[in-house]
């Protein structure tokens, strides 16, 4: 233990012992006895299903702006979260009492709102069967968040935004880091009894120019399930700068302009937050059900499944099994092992995401939806990486079979209806296209389409994919925000450009 | 106050004790017990129950110019002995180029009607049953209701914040918020409706009200016609009221402006806004959904006028980005709700209070000043215009230039000779926000408590202009 003397310089003097001690190696509390326990003594109260989350969660957060660190922040909390079915109503309760009594307390809790919603069930909840998987699982990490001091890491964050100030035209640059480990037990009544350690990295880099009374900004998120390997294995200096140029150079680009009905071709990066918003939020079966009516709304493809809603060209998955990735995991919250869902193939409506429960509800298996950000949440059905299949297109063929149109690059902001029908979003930078070559280059773009109509004009996909870490993905009441990875391939098809309003 | 801030207090008092035995030259602990319960109601029927108590608390501690902080549930005695580790490596990395120090302690004022005990102690069977009335009135409302979905979260808080000048500011309060939609069905045309509310008292949750409005929405709006796209005169009722002062609330915060939404930065001394927009920011108003005695770092409440007949006159502060850009706190910390979600990445955020995060400074309960009009005078003097009684995914697309976009997915109707002449389908609302507000014209006597998520303040109906679009 470190005691420094009150004349001493505590820059040069504040120590740790050990190294690292602030980690303490997140002497994780897998308290699978008690995980257990709160399934039997559950199982006991007249209860037709329980399960029992137990985590132990770890976060960093480092926030910079302007050389200023506006947060440094280490978070730990552990706790278990209880769910149980009683009459066809779910009840649920957390806590971080980790003691028996709190347990039994807890369990009790989960029970009694349980039966009392069931007074007010139309439907009674069924769960489609899956197996009772017994298996512990853990992301690669090369590089453990408690293996770099924070020190070290909040220096590099703070190098990494004074990057983006490429010149003085950057008027302001942020920089965020986000470190998340978590270790979790599933179990349930049904003899499931699963382990994952997962770990999640992510950067955020946004750089603002300005040049009079034109402001732009741009910005680049670099995130996967991994270790902090990933900030070294990329460039994380040349990143920023390139980010900051970028911004810079979104100056001397030309406004956009409004044309209806253009040919459109959408980077990787455009095409993570457009699968993300028209197709994998309508994918979800709760939402298809209505029963998110009251928050993010409905879906415009309910009753569609078999249906031709798009071109041949359209083909949009979701896989939560890709190592890697900001959705990665093996098996969802309910126990369920992850496949890839393939939502629509060659246009036709195939697959929804579902919960147990809504599985049941349209006769299918369960394919493994279900994810809460903490213990402290019942699950939702959510998405996990979803994105647009590829073809056999490369991205220069695009590009050069486009006689007239736009290349839009990189997503800003969604403005989506509440059916996921209605679409608009705005694109960092955009080029237009003349006979085959990029020409002018557009800031303050964005396409606006409705879901189908999009889907019907798409003519060619790059054979290549990529997926992009979205951290942030909101949904519920509590609110969750849950880290995604969405992307696909480049993207041809039509839509209207916005230009400046 | 309850037993829970007497085991508060002793973690508190241990972990400083922990912390000045390391030699820190402050520290600071925000204890925190956060109970809420949540009811959510889909397909007319109640769907889930679910309930979280989190208890817990934040360290943060200064020595010389660095600053740390760190969080943990745990509240044993080894456990804050590595909170304090925890604080210690994160102070190592931070070093603060101003002077900074936590606050001292001053008296504190009393504010009435932030905490009800019927509330706090609300068994969990009887709200599942409140919450189903909105339901139950909904449906009954008229036969053409098909469906309805909603949510009743009741929140029930304590906090104590403890720091090494002295400061011991304990603060409670209770508060609900409900909402619920509802979808009319006629032929094949379907609307929806819907109506929400926060309060900070059982007393003041009308379940059969909340139903029966978002009914009436969606059954008005059955029969609908296409709007032509233009620049309207704009009745903005209380909720797409907050939708804009949410924003313009929220980017008088320091940190949210140099970090999200600059609009104001630079603007504090000039007119941002019509004359008829004074914008309070009051916690020690009796029963106020944001008051308290204290902010989230114990320093006193204080009566705050953000702007003042269109001119912004200041941002608030914590103590934090007051030493930051040399001005004094205004008594504005928060940790908790919407705005504060962004900044706790990968950490729950509930309704109520959080430890899991340093504070920031916004408006804590935000009030518009009332103006001379009734709704309906509004409305009857309004010749040519729309009502907007709803918004929906509200967006500033370009924080810098003040772009805002928002659904208007329901509740939206055209106003002809002072009267409402039917409903309007789907449309989007397209404009800058400084139009928005330099625009408005007329605001109402009355206030209401609008707001969604934890964020909430106290609104009137207000007409402006905006761009409005229809959408397919």
């Amino acid at each position: 233990m470190f005691i420094a003397k009150k004349e001493d310089d505590p820059a040069k003097t504040f120590k740790l012992t050990p190294k690292n001690a602030y980690a303490n190696r997140m002497e994780w509390i897998m308290e699978e006895d008690l995980a257990l326990f709160a399934v039997d003594y559950a199982s006991k109260l007249d209860v037709d299903y329980v399960d029992a989350r137990f985590e132990g969660h770890y976060n960093e957060l480092m926030i910079v702006a302007d050389g200023k660190v506006h947060r440094g922040v280490i978070n730990r909390k552990s706790g278990i979260g209880i769910r149980t079915l009683v009459n066809g109503a779910w009840g649920f309760q957390s806590t971080t009492d980790l003691t028996k009594k709190g347990i039994r307390q807890t369990a009790e809790i989960a029970f009694k709102v349980a039966k009392a919603s069931s007074k007010h069930v139309s439907t009674p909840v069924r769960l489609a069967p899956t197996k009772a998987y017994e298996t512990s699982y853990r992301t690669q990490v090369k590089v453990e968040l408690e293996d770099i001091d924070f020190e070290d890491k909040l220096k590099q964050i703070i190098t990494w935004e004074k990057k983006l100030h490429t010149s003085k035209k950057i008027v302001r640059g942020l920089a965020k880091y986000a470190g998340i480990k978590i270790n979790k037990i599933f179990v349930n009544s049904e003899g499931a009894n699963i382990r994952f350690s997962n770990s999640l990295t992510e950067v955020s880099l946004k750089a603002y120019s300005k040049n009079g009374d034109i402001t732009q900004f741009y910005e680049k998120t670099v995130g996967h399930s991994g270790g902090y390997e990933i900030f070294q294995k990329n460039d994380m200096e040349k990143i920023s700068s390139e980010t900051g140029r970028k911004a810079e150079r979104l100056l001397e680009a030309k406004a956009a302009k409004t044309e209806r009905d253009a040919t459109v071709i959408i980077d990787n990066d455009y095409a993570a937050l457009l699968v993300h918003e028209i197709v994998g939020h309508p994918s979800e079966a709760d939402r298809v059900l209505g029963r998110e009516a009251a928050w993010a709304g409905t879906t415009w493809w309910a009753g569609k499944i078999g249906e031709k809603i798009g071109s041949e060209y359209f083909t949009a998955y979701d896989d939560p099994a890709i190592p890697g990735t900001l959705g990665y995991y093996l098996y969802d919250d309910e126990g369920v092992k992850a496949e890839r869902k393939m939502l629509v193939e060659k246009g036709v409506l195939k697959e929804h995401m579902h919960s147990r429960e809504t599985a049941s509800v349209f006769g299918v298996e369960p394919n493994a939806g279900m994810r809460a950000i903490t213990f402290e949440y019942i699950p939702l059905i959510r998405m996990s990486n979803t994105f647009f299949g590829g073809g056999d297109w490369e991205k220069e063929e695009l590009i050069e079979e486009t006689k007239h149109g736009y290349l839009i690059l990189c997503m800003r902001h969604p403005s989506i209806d509440d059916k996921r029908y209605n679409w608009t979003i705005s694109a960092q930078e955009a080029y237009e296209i003349k006979n085959g070559e990029l020409t002018t280059h557009l800031r303050d773009a964005a396409l606006t389409s409705t879901a189908p109509k999009f889907f019907q004009s798409m003519n060619a996909v790059t054979e290549k994919i990529e997926i992009l870490p979205l951290p942030g993905c909101g949904k519920g009441d509590p609110m969750q925000l849950l880290h995604v990875g969405n992307g696909g391939p480049y993207v041809r098809g039509v839509a209207t450009v916005l230009g400046v309003q | 106050m309850a037993s829970i801030l007497t085991g508060l207090r002793e973690a508190g008092e241990t972990l400083l004790k922990i912390a000045e035995k390391r030699r820190f030259d402050e520290a600071e602990a925000y204890l925190v017990s956060n109970k809420v319960l949540t009811i959510r109601l889909v397909n007319n029927a109640v769907f889930e129950s679910k309930g979280v108590h989190d208890i817990g608390v934040g360290l943060r501690v200064i020595k010389g110019n660095m600053l740390g902080f760190g969080s943990t549930a745990d509240l044993s005695k080894k456990s804050l002995e590595k909170l304090v580790d925890v604080a210690t490596s994160t102070a190592k990395a931070r070093k603060l180029p101003f002077k900074y120090s936590f606050p001292k302690p001053r008296k504190i004022p009393k504010v009435a009607g932030t905490h009800d005990k019927r509330l706090a102690e609300l068994p969990s069977e009887k709200a599942v049953d409140l919450a189903y009335n909105m339901v139950e009135a909904a449906v009954a409302y008229d036969k053409k209701i098909v469906d309805s979905a909603g949510v009743l979260n009741v929140v029930d808080y304590e906090t104590l914040v403890l720091n090494t000048h002295g400061v011991s500011a304990e603060n409670a309060g209770t508060f609900f918020e409900a909402s619920l939609s509802a979808t009319a069905k006629r032929g094949e045309n379907t609307c929806e409706g819907s109506e929400s509310t926060a309060g900070r008292s059982l007393k003041e949750f009308k379940p059969r009200d909340i139903g029966e409005k978002a009914a009436e929405m969606a059954v008005s709006g059955l029969e609908s016609q296409r709007l032509k796209e233009d620049t309207y005169t704009v009745i903005l009722d209380y909720e797409p009221a907050h939708g804009v002062f949410y924003y313009a609330s929220r980017m008088v915060s320091p940190v949210i402006a140099r970090l999200y939404f600059p609009l104001f930065m630079d603007k504090v001394g000039k007119k941002i806004a019509s004359p008829q927009v004074t914008l309070i920011d009051d916690p020690l108003m009796p029963n106020g959904v944001g008051s308290a005695p204290v902010d989230d770092e114990g320093t006193p409440s204080k009566r705050q006028v953000i702007i003042d007949k269109g001119v912004l006159k200041t941002f608030v502060y914590d103590s934090y980005y007051g030493a930051m850009e040399e001005k004094k706190t205004t008594g504005s910390a928060i940790r908790g709700g919407a705005i504060w979600a962004l900044f706790a990445i990968g950490v729950s955020a509930f309704p109520g209070k959080n430890y899991n995060g340093e504070p920031i400074p916004v408006p804590r309960n935000p009030y518009f000043k009332p103006g001379k009009w009734k709704r309906e005078e509004i409305l009857e003097e309004t010749k040519q215009g729309l009502l907007i009684r709803r918004f929906h995914y509200t967006r500033l697309t370009n924080p810098t230039r003040g772009d805002f976009t928002s659904v208007l997915r329901m509740g939206l109707y055209a106003v002809k000779n002072g009267e409402i002449a039917g409903a309007v389908k789907k449309s989007r609302l397209l404009d800058n926000l400084l139009n928005i507000l330099q625009n408005v014209d007329a605001v109402s006597d009355k206030l209401v408590v609008a707001g969604s998520w934890g964020d909430y303040a106290h609104m009137p109906v207000i007409r402006t202009k905006a761009h409005v679009a229809p959408i397919d």
